[in-house]
């Protein structure tokens, strides 16, 4: 029984993951750009629903515009700052993103103080009880939207054309150009999912614990270990990955506690060893 | 249909062609022979804007299309279809396909797969498989299929021999024959297999460092001394 609620547990967390690391890899596997800022923008997001949430607001509303923010902010930021950016050079690309984390964190701490503060959960009160395993609702919510969102993507990702050309951007950036694909709207439209993305996370994330300006750093580092360990091209790896490290790092802490905080390190070093594609990572299915 | 005159095109400070003038009319297939580096591929790129030329003007149908980018053009008629293949691995053929037509509506989409299809049956058992199991000889074919796709008026061919057995050849040059004959599609073609694409073609230019040295009806240069012994290795 003890093992059954660590394994659902450890899912619930994985889904969170799952979510970031997710929208890491969309980017990194389109753009080749690695996204420090996905974890931050889930943050500065997470600050704007605090605000509206204090107001009095409905969660599903805040929900809502929360998503429609980040698909804003993503298109300004592809548009005004990647587009440009693209270029001139790549590393600057990647620093953007990095600077941005600290333009949040700092924005963050300077008008709304750095102080934690409690964020309202989706569903709020005791917590089901479900064949002896205990579940807090939020965190039930967390899995089903986390779940949803998910399957929204990969159905947007596979069925719409689209979504085919935002994959075909990650296997030839060339052979995409030629066909004439618009390539500058697949970049708009990868940062504003990614950014949509980082949204829904940060609420989740922050019903589980305190809003205060670094709540989503650990939870980027781990997205970005999920992605490795599931394999960096691949984003059903990058989910998969998520739910993985989510429920084996849950098992390590309750059985080994000695190791809880080093051993996602230990097991990223481990994976970069011996499996550096990453478990469901594609190998190129390409004969010569 | 085509007219490019007195083209430059450069790489940053290094100009690799040095003012050209190369016309496709109605129905014709041209090609442009030359060895490595004469700059033919850079001519198609151009052509696709994939590339802006320094000076000169490309006009398709008398409108300038010099500053277009390439979607504009494809959404125009002209379809580049690269060297090198540039398949996407891991898309199923399907979707390969799907992409080619990225300007069609969903039911021309339909319509045009099957025409492709019909043209490289062996396209179709394998329509759901990822495009980099095809072999060499099949992965050309699903890269013209794809460039089909779009319903060009003017089809841009890069090296579709290159790295295929002598087989193969024939059955990709039967097909642009055909395609060519029956639906009247006009076709540039860019050749380093100089005698299959004087056999093909109506005419030809030869392109030496970025200038061409000698044109004219392709049934006349296989004749020519200098190019049986420079291109023919006869």
């Amino acid at each position: 029984m003890i093992l059954l609620n660590l394994l659902i547990r450890g899912l619930i967390t994985g889904a969170i993951y799952s979510l970031t690391s997710m929208g890491i890899v969309l980017i990194l596997s389109t753009t080749l750009v690695m996204n420090f800022a996905q974890g931050d923008m889930g943050m500065l997001l997470a600050y704007f629903a605090f605000f509206m949430l204090a107001r009095q607001i409905p969660y599903p509303v805040v929900f809502a515009i929360v998503i429609l923010i980040g698909i804003l902010l993503g298109f300004l930021f592809e548009k005004y700052l990647m587009s440009r950016a693209r270029k001139t050079s790549h590393l600057g690309m990647v620093m953007i993103t990095l600077a941005l984390t600290m333009i949040f964190e700092g924005f963050v701490g300077y008008t709304f103080s750095t102080m934690p503060l409690l964020f309202p959960k989706a569903i709020s009160g005791d917590p089901l009880q479900i064949f002896g395993v205990i579940i807090d609702k939020h965190d039930l919510f967390t899995f089903i939207v986390s779940i949803i969102i998910v399957i929204v993507l990969f159905i947007i990702l596979y069925k719409t054309k689209i979504g085919i050309a935002a994959r075909s951007l990650a296997e030839d950036e060339f052979g995409a150009r030629i066909l004439g694909i618009p390539i500058n709207s697949i970049y708009l439209f990868i940062w504003m999912a990614a950014f949509a993305i980082a949204g829904v996370s940060g609420i989740l994330v922050a019903g589980r614990q305190t809003l205060e300006p670094h709540f989503m750093v650990v939870i980027q580092l781990k997205g970005f270990m999920a992605a490795v360990l599931g394999g960096m091209n691949s984003i059903i790896g990058s989910v998969l990955g998520g739910f993985l490290l989510g429920m084996i790092e849950n098992l390590v802490s309750f059985y080994i506690p000695q190791i809880k905080d080093s051993f996602s390190l230990i097991l990223i070093v481990l994976v970069l060893l011996f499996l550096p594609q990453g478990i469901f990572g594609k190998r190129e299915v390409r004969r010569a | 249909m085509l007219k490019i005159e007195e083209l430059y095109v450069s790489y940053g400070p290094v100009e690799a062609i040095h003012g050209i003038s190369i016309e496709v009319k109605e129905k014709e297939i041209v090609s442009i022979l030359g060895s490595n580096g004469a700059g033919k591929s850079t001519i198609l790129k151009t052509i696709s804007g994939i590339l802006k030329p320094k000076k000169g003007v490309i006009t398709l149908n008398n409108k300038v299309i010099n500053d277009l980018d390439p979607s504009q053009i494809v959404k125009m008629g002209v379809t580049h279809i690269p060297e090198g293949r540039h398949i996407f691995p891991n898309l199923t053929i399907k979707e390969n396909l799907i992409l080619g037509g990225y300007f069609l509506k969903e039911n021309e989409v339909k319509k045009q797969m099957d025409y492709v299809i019909n043209i490289f049956p062996i396209l179709k058992e394998r329509l759901n498989s990822k495009a980099g199991s095809l072999s060499g000889g099949e992965q050309q074919m699903l890269v013209i299929g794809r460039g089909l796709m779009s319903k060009p008026k003017l089809l841009l061919l890069d090296e579709p021999s290159l790295g295929l057995s002598p087989k193969l050849v024939s059955t990709i040059f039967e097909t642009l024959k055909t395609l060519n004959h029956s639906e009247f599609l006009p076709i540039l073609l860019v050749e380093q297999n100089a005698k299959k694409a004087l056999q093909i073609s109506d005419r030809s230019y030869i392109l030496v460092n970025g200038k061409i040295v000698l044109s004219g009806k392709s049934e006349d240069l296989i004749e020519k001394e200098e190019v049986k012994k420079l291109y023919l290795g006869r």
